[in-house]
């Protein structure tokens, strides 16, 4: 049974009243606990497509089904219990709630749903990353490497099926890069989640199940790795 | 808001004057608004066509007064001068009789016109009624027949004739004044040998079944009752 | 608990528009606490001063004793213990001084004990008026013992009886109402009546029946009730509140004001809310977006921002009804100089409610449309991805129903005039729909020039960069400036109506029917340069050659032309008129006669210049061409001719004299007897009281509207600066970008505030153009006063707006200049 599924994805831009087609006819399947990358060059469309995978944005045709259900038509709301419990995000640039604590923002999504354990869950998750003692500070007070380790929290925090990661580590140096995207795959195997990541770092993409890499807004299908 | 119309700050000027002179007078002379904003009916254009027509030979009567002759508050042809000329022809007198009235005017306002007035209208009679508004104004009788004096003098100097009307005083101004402003009439008819109408109102003044609501201003029906009373000197001069 | 934290962090992070918007919402219930509060007690003294200035509640005239029928209806309600009632005899007599010496014409008021049932006579000695005013005493007005020469004391001749003077009258609650008078006052009581034996047949005596109503909410009822029973000619029923007079016009006029005032501001503090709350909810788009991202439902979401919005609304609820409240003791303060003593000017309570209640109408109603976009931000926008959101129009659809709904409903409530509710309502709209239409085209204008320098060029560029809401901000602007405008100038107009047209040096003495021979004497006599205007009487009987229809003249409600005018004759206009058509007063190239009239003649009946009217000067035609028309520019009690002629053609009608002077109040009754004494025929009209009163109370007015201006004024700087700061964001991006290219601060400084000039230059000039058409059509339909554009001052406080504007731009902006693009950059997560 396939976690993800997307049917002739079209989307395309209206700026100026000329269309830029961004993404062409795209059709994947992803399984459940697959890592699959997406990879391209710069303007390709792969956070494009992240976003229609994941339900944040609309294509302009085709569907897409989260497991099993389909998620094209759905409005903002029917989306949000969705969003909370199956999926979870990690951007490039971390996206944490500038007013909430590292602590707050790992609760939020818990909260959200009504959980009484969040700050319970919240502490263990913040253990595991090794930031037990910034649970109180800001994000403003937070490194890159940090606060990007606060967002793997986060979208840890109500245990999802899929993780959405849109180059996690491209805002950070290697070394942080590197424990940022260690913590994320360990995590996503404790919890044997499905990950999709976008990234154009190579070094990414040879851990990954499958790759697929865009072109133009077109996939071509490269099998690489382990499998 | 109450409809524009009755906005206008020259009409609550108006009003406010109105309230004023409505409890004091038969209307002052006042540069604001004058009788005029209680609608005065009087007009001359009778005036205008007599003037006109003189050349017909008609003969003119020409009524020199205030409010009461005026009309104040009635339609034109409803005040005595116009009934008065309809009574006249009625009986076979083909006379102009012009209405002359000046709402609000004191004996002094008709003396400083007088000259003028016949002058223009070449009046064969003039049936003089002035002074209530000096009396309602408190001024001293000894003005009015000083008035009267010159202004009958100088008609007579004319050659014409006059009917002077008589009037008496609102009998709340006072014993005393009452008693002067009434014996100033017959003071000046007899010096001067004139015919007089003891009282111009008589029969009307006061009663409210011939009075506009001010109690001052004769109605139609009072306007007729006049000229029936008045009619019989008018018929005395003319003859 | 980490609710308090994300609220707390969440109005620190915005502090500027948190306080922006508290303080929107302070302004718009400090306005609203006030006019409720303040304009019903104010028309709660109003009527008691109307009360006062009618001694009673119910008031019946008439010229004859009462009809049984009423006079039984009133007795009956006596009977029930249902009103009271207080007779009194008004009329004028001649009084004399015991010796016969001397004589007066005074008005008298033969008074019942329990008269004024409102109001106070107040004495000379202070005492209780009823205490003095015993049978065979009187009391009287200071001008009566200065024109007879006589002292308390002394006796006084009154119709048939002599009565001793015991006091002088110094005030006397139902005075003003008949403002002219011409002769001092005398008050006799009620049980001399008999002795003085002046009521007979043929006396022309005002009876009044004062009647105090129980039970206040039965004044209208028992009214409604005696005017069946009254005789409809000679029997007049009045209440207080019908009786109308010039102060309560006046005061009407001030009234409709300050609710006029008051609307406006809640509109433009309201526009502030939404204006303020989209700029808050645009900063907080991105944090929306990512909870939106982690799954948080638009209503999550509501709950959690509706707290960062109650909070800075609770402050400023309580902010302005505390503000409302000293405002409203303020300016019951200012009032109270003028209002009876006694009136308690408490704060209402009912109004703060009210205020309370709909002040949280209004910040729900402002407060929907951004608060329902929130809704509309999709949680794309992180990826920046999609910048301008199609927006739904449901939303502003049913927003503009219920700006619509809300604002007519309260004008209504407050004008309690459906007609001018939708008046309001519709020009509004008018307003914002002009607006907009004119914004539209002057932009499509800008778009389309080719200019050459940069900074101009950047400048208007940058009025239409993406998603820049410069058409949304123009038109709120000239909104707001149109109504600021609008107060301002309505502010100005009723002053040179009313207020100016009481200096402190206004004529208090009219002296009529001056004769031409006696003008030389009379003005030697008065020792004081005075002019002195030609006064002739005389009807028009036809305008180019039509004859007027003295009917249909006189059926109309307004002045007309079917009434004796007063013509006068002289060569220069006089100091409050002004041509409006025409070259001169008279032509030099016209021989026959000549007449300039007063624009108020034109409103009467249509003419022009050329146009012939016909006059009947006291039997004697005059045909005169119209040379000029002329009008006032004041609203004085100072004398104003419809026709003036040519010395040459009106020299030898009839004519009498009229003159104003100005004398001091104690020397008025000395110089009217010597008038009188010098000139018997000369009648003497004695406003100083009058103008005294009316004076005092137009400069208190004056005071009382000019705060509510400067509060206006507060609305629109408010407004003004959550405009600016709603354009902020995209401005400090491209200040970034600009600096980053190389350009110096003065550049970004210049494009910046040209671009700012511009926006206020087109948004001022518009709400210019519409206030004063605005105002004029106030004026003109509803106040019914002469309107003055005041250009001068108009282009003045153009100005002050377009620096005020750019000043507020650049402090806004400051923080953006003085930020290093690359802490910028940083801060901006950006792909």
């Amino acid at each position: 049974m396939a976690i993800l599924e997307a049917k002739a994805l079209n989307k395309t831009y209206t700026v100026d009243h000329q269309d830029i087609m961004v993404l062409n006819d795209i059709s994947l399947t992803v399984e459940p606990g697959e890592f699959v990358v997406i990879t391209g060059s710069s303007g390709s469309g792969k956070t494009t497509l992240l976003t229609l995978l994941s339900g944040l944005d609309k294509p302009t045709s085709g569907r897409v089904f989260i497991d099993q259900q389909d998620i094209t038509g759905a409005s903002e709301d029917d989306l949000a219990p969705l969003r909370n419990r199956m999926i979870g995000f990690v951007f490039q640039s971390f996206h944490l709630i500038p007013s909430m604590s590292a602590m707050e923002n790992i609760m939020f999504p818990a909260e959200l749903q009504g959980l009484s354990n969040a700050e319970k869950k919240a502490r263990q998750l913040l253990e595991r990353v090794g930031l037990a003692d910034r649970a109180d500070n800001l994000p403003s007070q937070l490194s890159g490497g940090e606060k990007q380790r606060v967002s793997l929290c986060r979208a840890m925090i109500n245990d999802p099926k899929l993780l959405f990661a849109d180059e996690p580590t491209g805002n950070l140096d290697s070394k942080n890069g590197r424990i940022v995207f260690e913590q994320l795959v360990e995590m996503k195997n404790e919890q044997g989640a499905t990950l999709i990541l976008v990234t154009h770092n190579p070094e990414i993409a040879t851990a990954a199940d499958r790759v697929l890499t865009l072109r133009d807004g077109r996939l071509t299908h490269k099998i690489q790795g382990l499998g | 808001m109450s409809k524009p119309s009755q906005n206008h700050p020259d009409q609550w000027t108006c009003k406010l004057i109105k309230t004023a002179i409505c409890t004091t007078t038969l209307i002052m002379v006042f540069f604001l608004y004058l009788a005029g904003c209680s609608g005065e009916s009087a007009s001359n254009e009778a005036a205008l066509k007599t003037a006109a027509a003189k050349q017909t030979s008609r003969k003119t009567i020409v009524a020199v007064g205030d409010s009461l002759t005026a009309g104040l508050g009635v339609d034109e042809s409803a005040a005595y001068p116009a009934q008065l000329q309809r009574k006249l022809a009625d009986d076979g007198y083909y006379f102009n009789v012009v209405n002359a009235g000046i709402s609000g005017e004191t004996s002094s306002g008709a003396l400083s016109r007088i000259e003028w007035v016949i002058s223009a209208l070449k009046p064969d009679i003039i049936i003089l009624e002035t002074g209530a508004n000096d009396g309602l104004r408190g001024i001293d009788p000894d003005i009015l027949i000083k008035n009267l004096d010159r202004i009958v003098s100088f008609i007579k100097a004319n050659n014409i004739e006059v009917l002077l009307c008589g009037m008496k005083m609102l009998p709340n101004m006072g014993p005393e004044y009452s008693k002067a402003f009434t014996r100033v009439y017959p003071e000046i008819a007899q010096k001067h040998a004139i015919p007089l109408i003891p009282f111009f109102l008589e029969g009307v003044a006061g009663d409210p079944r011939f009075n506009q609501p001010d109690r001052l201003h004769p109605t139609e029906k009072g306007y007729r009752r006049i000229v029936d009373h008045i009619y019989p000197y008018v018929l005395n001069v003319i003859k | 608990m980490i609710h308090g934290h994300f609220i707390r962090r969440e109005i620190a992070r915005s502090s500027k528009q948190a306080i922006l918007f508290c303080l929107c919402v302070a302004l718009s219930l400090t306005s609203l606490t006030v006019f409720s509060g303040f304009s019903e007690s104010v028309s709660q003294t109003l009527l008691t001063d109307a009360k006062k200035l009618h001694a009673a509640d119910i008031i019946v005239h008439s010229h004859d004793k009462l009809s049984d029928e009423l006079d039984s209806a009133i007795s009956d309600h006596i009977r029930q213990g249902k009103i009271d009632r207080s007779r009194y005899w008004e009329f004028y007599s001649m009084v004399r001084t015991a010796d016969d010496q001397a004589s007066v014409l005074s008005l008298l008021k033969v008074v019942e004990k329990g008269y004024p049932f409102y109001g106070e006579i107040v004495l000379k000695s202070g005492r209780p008026f009823h205490d003095v005013l015993t049978p065979g005493q009187t009391v009287v007005e200071q001008s009566l013992l200065d024109r007879l020469g006589a002292g308390i004391g002394d006796s006084l001749q009154v119709g048939y009886t002599t009565l001793i003077i015991r006091d002088v009258v110094v005030s006397e609650p139902d005075r003003p109402v008949n403002v002219f008078s011409f002769g001092p006052r005398v008050f006799v009581s009620s049980k001399d009546l008999d002795a003085l034996s002046l009521i007979r047949t043929g006396s022309r005596i005002t009876y009044v029946s004062l009647l105090k109503v129980a039970d206040d909410r039965q004044i209208e009822a028992i009214a409604g009730r005696l005017k069946q029973f009254a005789s409809p000619d000679r029997e007049r029923v009045d209440t207080y509140r019908t009786a109308r007079t010039r102060v309560k016009r006046f005061l009407d006029n001030f009234i409709f004001f300050l609710k006029l005032v008051g609307i406006f501001i809640l509109i433009i503090a309201g526009m502030g809310i939404q204006n303020t709350l989209t700029a808050f909810f645009n900063e907080k788009q991105r944090t929306i977006a990512i909870m939106k991202t982690i799954g948080a439902t638009h209503r999550q979401i509501i709950r959690y921002f509706m707290p960062v919005v109650v909070l800075p609304a609770l402050l400023g609820t309580v902010l302005g009804i505390s503000a409302g409240i000293i405002l409203q003791q303020g300016l019951a303060r200012l009032l109270s100089v003028f209002f009876p003593p006694d009136m308690p000017f408490a704060v209402a309570w009912i109004g703060i409610f009210e205020s309370m209640a709909l002040g949280i109408a209004v910040v729900a109603l402002f407060t929907f449309l951004p608060l329902l976009r929130l809704k509309e931000v999709r949680p794309v926008v992180i990826f920046r991805k999609e910048k301008a959101v199609p927006h739904k129009h449901w939303p502003v659809f049913v927003s503009a129903i219920g700006f619509v709904l809300f604002f007519f409903g309260l004008v209504f409530r407050h004008m309690q005039d459906l007609r001018f509710g939708f008046y309001f309502v519709a020009s509004l709209s008018a307003l914002i729909l002009v607006t907009s239409i004119f914004t539209r085209l002057l932009l499509w204008i800008l778009k389309r020039l080719r200019i050459r320098r940069m900074v101009v060029r950047q400048a208007i560029k940058g009025l239409f960069r993406q998603g820049n809401a410069t058409r949304s901000v123009i038109v709120t602007l000239t909104a707001s400036l149109s109504v600021i405008f609008s107060i301002y100038l309505l502010e100005q107009n009723l002053d040179t109506t009313y207020v100016k047209s009481y200096p402190a040096d206004a004529p208090n003495l009219f002296v009529i029917d001056i004769q031409p021979t006696q003008q030389e004497a009379f003005s030697n006599f008065i020792e004081q340069p005075l002019i002195f205007y030609p006064i002739v009487r005389a009807r028009v009987t036809a305008i180019n050659d039509k004859t007027i229809d003295r009917r249909a003249e006189r059926a109309k409600r307004r002045d007309n032309l079917g009434r004796t005018f007063n013509l006068t004759y002289r060569h220069s206009l006089l100091a409050d008129e002004k041509i409006i058509k025409g070259s001169q007063l008279f032509r030099d190239d016209w021989t026959d006669p000549q007449v300039s009239v007063l624009d108020t003649v034109v409103d009467m009946h249509k003419m022009d210049i050329g146009d012939t009217i016909r006059f009947n000067i006291q039997g004697v035609p005059l045909k005169a061409r119209i040379s000029s028309i002329r009008t006032r520019t004041t609203d004085t009690f100072g004398p104003y001719f419809y026709f003036v002629f040519e010395k040459k053609t009106l020299k030898l009608a009839p004519q009498t004299i009229f003159t104003a002077l100005r004398v001091e109040k104690h020397r008025v009754g000395l110089l009217q007897g010597r008038i009188v004494k010098m000139f018997p025929n000369v009648s003497v009209i004695d406003l100083s009281a009058t103008i005294q009163v009316f004076a005092r109370m137009m400069k208190q007015l004056s005071t009382i509207i000019k705060g509510f201006c400067i509060l206006s004024m507060a609305a629109g700087i408010l407004i003004l600066i959550s405009g600016v700061f709603a354009t902020r964001a995209e401005r400090i991006t491209e200040s970034v970008y600009y600096k980053i290219l190389g350009a110096g601060k003065t550049f970004v400084r210049k494009v910046f505030s040209l671009e700012i000039f511009i926006v206020g230059l087109l948004s001022g000039i518009l709400a210019l153009v519409m206030s004063q058409t605005g105002v004029f059509l106030i004026c003109r339909f509803f106040l019914d006063i002469a309107y003055h554009p005041f250009l001068l001052s108009c282009g003045f406080i153009v100005g002050a707006t377009l620096l005020l504007i750019i000043g507020v731009g650049m402090v806004s902006t400051i923080s953006i200049l003085e930020k290093k693009p690359v802490i910028y950059l940083r801060e901006q997560p950006d792909e």
